[in-house]
């Protein structure tokens, strides 16, 4: 059977995290990773390095922090051990659009998509616009099995009990 | 050397879906080789055409990134961690509008 992510469920402390995180690196786009052991989530905001490799290789990043993110190499590897060693299996991905709409962009999309794949299956992908420090509009992406592409899933939000 | 690689979801269907693979090789480039030749199909998705690792890939060696020790000619140990991880990255695009 083919599991489809229908709605992201996602508790509003954590809502509450990516936002404050989104506001701080405003005007740049903010990026992270949301872990959860299915009762908890973590949210673990991670490093844009997209700066860094604009300077120093332009032609290959064109954009700079403002319109794109790059994870920290350093951030995802211990990201990935944290979900592995403490069975906090991913749970979606975070980041801010500054000044722009909360749509899965072409980039957003190529960019999550390797080897004709999704790169993360199972993760969702959750865009926060934000227009000069305050949100606007949140929306989460999955990719669905059946048209082999990234759809929006609804965000419904719990609290942590 | 046999080392343990650390394989990326979506990689795993080459794999008969085993999350960590064992691997020989004195570099990460013969290592590639290595795995290659065990899993048909790996290196064309790790490296581009000229043999170089795609810039999508993260490779870390005992969770140092490979692009700040020596690259794909990065010497392996015995006994080393290897882990390959997609990379995650997007952005906003000017001009697209809900």
């Amino acid at each position: 059977m083919v599991k489809e992510t229908e709605v992201l469920e996602l508790q509003t402390e954590t809502l509450d995290q990516i936002y404050a995180h989104a506001k701080v690196e405003f005007p740049d786009e903010c990026c992270g990773i949301i872990l959860s052991d299915g009762t908890r989530e973590f949210v673990r905001e991670c490093r844009n390095i997209q700066n860094e490799r604009h300077a120093e290789d332009p032609d290959t990043y064109p954009r700079d922090a403002r319109t794109a993110y790059l994870i920290d190499p350093n951030d995802l590897i211990r990201v990935h051990k944290e979900a592995e060693t403490q069975n906090r299996p991913i749970k979606a991905l975070y980041h801010s659009h500054p000044n722009h709409d909360a749509y899965f962009s072409d980039k957003d999309k190529a960019d999550a998509t390797a080897w004709d794949e999704p790169v993360y299956p199972g993760a969702a992908y959750i865009v926060i616009s934000i227009y000069d420090h305050e949100v606007k509009a949140t929306k989460a992406f999955a990719w669905n099995e059946t048209d082999m592409d990234f759809e929006e899933v609804p965000i419904e939000m719990n609290r942590e009990t | 050397m046999a080392v343990t690689v650390r394989i990326p979801t979506p990689l795993r269907r080459l794999t008969q879906n085993q999350a960590e693979v064992e691997a020989e090789g004195d570099t990460i480039e013969s290592l590639i080789e290595n795995l290659e030749a065990s899993y048909p199909g790996l290196k064309e998705r790790i490296c581009d055409e000229s043999g170089n690792v795609r810039r999508f890939v993260n490779i870390y060696l005992n969770d140092e990134d490979i692009r700040f020790l020596d690259g794909s000619a990065t010497a392996v140990n015995d006994g080393d961690d290897i882990s390959i991880i997609p990379a995650i990255a997007g952005g906003s695009s000017d001009g697209e509008r809900d």
